[in-house]
């Protein structure tokens, strides 16, 4: 589905992702774990095409087509859906309002019609009581004045409405109570299927005990410096970074 | 710089042309002063940013081809004029001839109207462009106010700048009785797309304890030059909430004061300007707080693309004694071009001790991460942009203060902002 090979990229003069490659097929769960500013929310921002970030090398396939050649709501449309680390505040703009142009623009794409109005407040009525989110949610400003862990569970709200079909969740378990962790969890969980692909960034084993990753990543220095399955978190989580950083530098 | 200046003789000529001679003494008083100080220029400290060389000009075009103004105003549609049905009571003044029969509702309780030529007043001095305007009207409409209206009254001022150059005055008076409370709509339309010189004078009396909402809506055509006064004396107790859209015309520039002599008088005044390319929208507020306790407060705010410019000078006066003011102001302005100029300042004056005073001005660009944010969503850029430009003009639409008019601004907003970023787009795909 997604199949990163030597990737490049930098920000004005600082050379942040340098040479990293990544394979993933649907149906898998992917956990990236790593250092603080070793590059992971770089790696989503470019994967969801941020403008900032220049790509000086390497290729990036998403489903046989090149992903960088495709503008970031061209990305959206195909089913790339970044679950930001610092969801973005838009005081004036309508929760409701942009989720509705969200589901229409994906659905435009796919050439069907726009969603009836009812059908839409059902569904995401549906989906914010599966969250524990009040409905009131729906008539504030996107994330405007939202506490951290609710514009946490916004973002899952956007991705269950949304269905994407590789969905990059970049530090969406920071700053959750239990309980919002587990309706993060579940939200997630009820995106598994065979035909999707789920990407978690993440510092802690916590969420991975809900979400069982196929493979869990180390990224360091913007490259991935170790692959394995789940049990190298729990690794991580007793070990630290250290004797990796080391391996990598070295 | 030497700006061009008024063909006087023909203003002679032009003024001597007009109906209602009862007019002609306050005329001709008017037309002497005017001779005497001029029209602005950009030394002129409240003019330094705007030049009037263009509305001189179409002046002077206008005066050379015979200064004359259309006086038989067969009544426009008011369905064609303004989008959207309106309850109201309306009152036209087309190409400066006014209208003092009530359209949309035959009996029009509580509303006494009248013309400035059934009783002229006498001539005083004021601003110069008031003087051209005593000069040139053919007539003014007066409005009396005398109880608690539950329609809005509704004046829409149409100029048809059809064939030929064209210049035109309106003049109007509204008093609102001690405890009485009013919706008012003032629109600002052209028909037709020449160049047209449309000067505005609006004095708003209101009396004790009275309640006034009032809107402008300013959507002339792109060749249009307006400037126009709004002279505010509210009085004891007296609330005012008044909010001011421009989204048309070349050269804009609007002048509101507002005298707080009375204590207790508690205004609002809020304003939304769009420019794109070839704008110039100017906006000069002044308040005077003579008396306390009083509050008042305003919010500007304005959006501009291309090559434009916009001007925002909001000064507040706190008179010596004033105690117990309150007096807010804010401007903040959205530039999606680098083409686009602001000049914004704010001007506080307090000679009083107890007062409190506020002001706060910002200038910003299109915030990238909001764009980024709902492009990741699937959102088209140009569809992101016009949300964020949209959510950033939202507040003053929702909170116009005359409700039957919410509708039709959140309208012409929304395609005038569509516009200006459309407008953009293709500059986008051109370059
Ligand atoms: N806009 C920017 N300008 C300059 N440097 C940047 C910018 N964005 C990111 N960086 C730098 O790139 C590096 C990688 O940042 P990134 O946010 O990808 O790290 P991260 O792995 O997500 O870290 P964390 O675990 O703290 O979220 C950091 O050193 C950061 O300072
Ligand atoms: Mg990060």
């Amino acid at each position: 589905m997604l199949d990163i090979k030597d990737l490049k990229s930098r920000i004005g003069e600082s050379e942040i992702l340098r040479g990293l490659s990544l394979a993933v097929k649907k149906g898998e769960v992917h956990a990236i774990m790593g250092p603080n500013g070793s590059g992971k929310s770089t790696l989503a921002q470019v994967v969801a095409g941020h403008e900032d970030y220049e790509v000086t090398g390497g290729t990036v396939d998403y489903n046989g087509q090149d992903l960088l050649e495709l503008s970031p709501e061209e990305r959206a449309r195909e089913g790339i859906f970044l679950g930001f680390q610092y969801p973005v505040e838009i005081p004036g703009v309508n929760n409701a309002y942009l989720l509705k142009a969200a589901v229409n623009a994906k659905r435009k794409h796919q050439g069907l019609d726009e969603i009836d109005a009812f059908e839409f407040l059902k569904l995401a009525r549906e989906k914010m009581a599966l969250l524990g989110m009040d409905p009131k949610f729906l008539n504030r400003g996107v994330n405007e004045g939202f506490s951290g862990g609710e514009k946490k569970r916004n973002e899952i709200l956007q991705m269950a409405m949304l269905e994407p079909k590789l969905a990059i969740l970049d530090e969406t378990d920071s700053g959750l109570d239990i309980d919002a962790l587990k309706a993060v969890a579940e939200g997630v969980n009820a995106l598994r299927d065979p035909e999707r692909a789920i990407i978690l960034v993440t510092h802690y084993q916590r969420l991975l005990d809900y979400v069982e990753p196929d493979y869990v990543h180390v990224l360091s220095h913007g490259k991935i410096v170790r692959s394995g399955d789940k049990t190298l978190a729990l690794e991580l989580e007793e070990r630290g970074y250290d004797w990796l950083r080391e391996a990598a530098t070295g | 710089m030497k700006s061009a200046t008024l063909d006087i003789d023909r203003l002679r000529e032009a003024v001597r042309q007009l109906p209602n001679r009862g007019l002609a003494p306050s005329r001709e008083a008017a037309l002497a002063h005017l001779d005497e100080h001029g029209l602005p220029t950009l030394r002129d400290e409240d003019w330094k940013y705007t030049d009037l060389s263009p509305l001189v000009d179409i002046s002077n075009r206008w005066l050379h081809a015979g200064g004359h103004q259309p006086t038989s105003a067969d009544r426009p549609d008011i369905a064609d004029a303004i989008p959207g049905s309106i309850d109201a009571i309306w009152f036209v003044i087309a190409d400066g001839a006014v209208d003092a029969t009530p359209i949309g509702h035959s009996e029009a309780r509580g509303i006494q109207v009248s013309r400035l030529s059934d009783a002229p007043p006498q001539f005083a001095a004021g601003r110069p462009l008031a003087d051209l305007n005593a000069a040139l009207r053919q007539d003014g409409l007066r409005i009396r106010i005398t109880e608690r209206l539950d329609k809005p009254v509704g004046i829409l001022l149409i100029d048809r700048a059809g064939a030929n150059v064209g210049v035109t005055q309106s003049y109007i008076e509204i008093e609102v009785a001690p405890d009485a409370s009013a919706d008012l709509i003032e629109y600002h339309v052209s028909d037709g797309e020449q160049d047209h010189y449309a000067n505005s004078v609006l004095t708003l009396n209101i009396g004790e304890a009275a309640e006034v909402r009032h809107v402008r809506i300013q959507n002339r055509a792109k060749r249009h030059v307006q400037t126009g006064r709004t002279s505010v004396v509210p009085g004891r107790n007296a609330a005012l909430r008044m909010a001011s859209y421009d989204l048309g015309g070349a050269l804009i520039r609007n002048d509101i004061d507002i005298d707080l002599g009375q204590p207790g008088a508690d205004v609002s005044f809020d304003g939304l300007y769009l420019a794109g390319d070839g704008q110039h929208i100017d906006n000069h507020t002044r308040v005077d707080h003579r008396v306390g306790p009083a509050t008042s407060s305003q919010e500007y705010r304005g959006i501009l693309n291309g090559k434009c410019r916009c001007v925002w000078n909001g000064k507040a006066i706190v008179h010596k004694g004033a105690d117990g003011t309150d007096a807010r102001q804010a401007n903040h302005n959205l530039l999606l071009s680098e083409k686009a100029e602001i000049d914004a300042k704010p001007e506080l004056e307090i000679y009083a001790d107890d007062v409190k005073c506020s002001h706060g001005t910002t200038v910003g660009q299109l915030d990238e991460k909001a764009l980024f944010y709902l492009r990741s969503r699937g959102l088209g850029k140009n569809h992101a942009t016009r949300v964020l430009t949209h959510a950033f003009a939202a507040d003053l639409v929702q909170r116009a203060p005359v409700t039957a008019v919410t509708g039709t601004i959140t309208d012409l907003v929304e395609s005038r902002l569509g516009e200006l970023i459309e407008a953009d787009f293709i500059a986008d795909l051109l370059t």
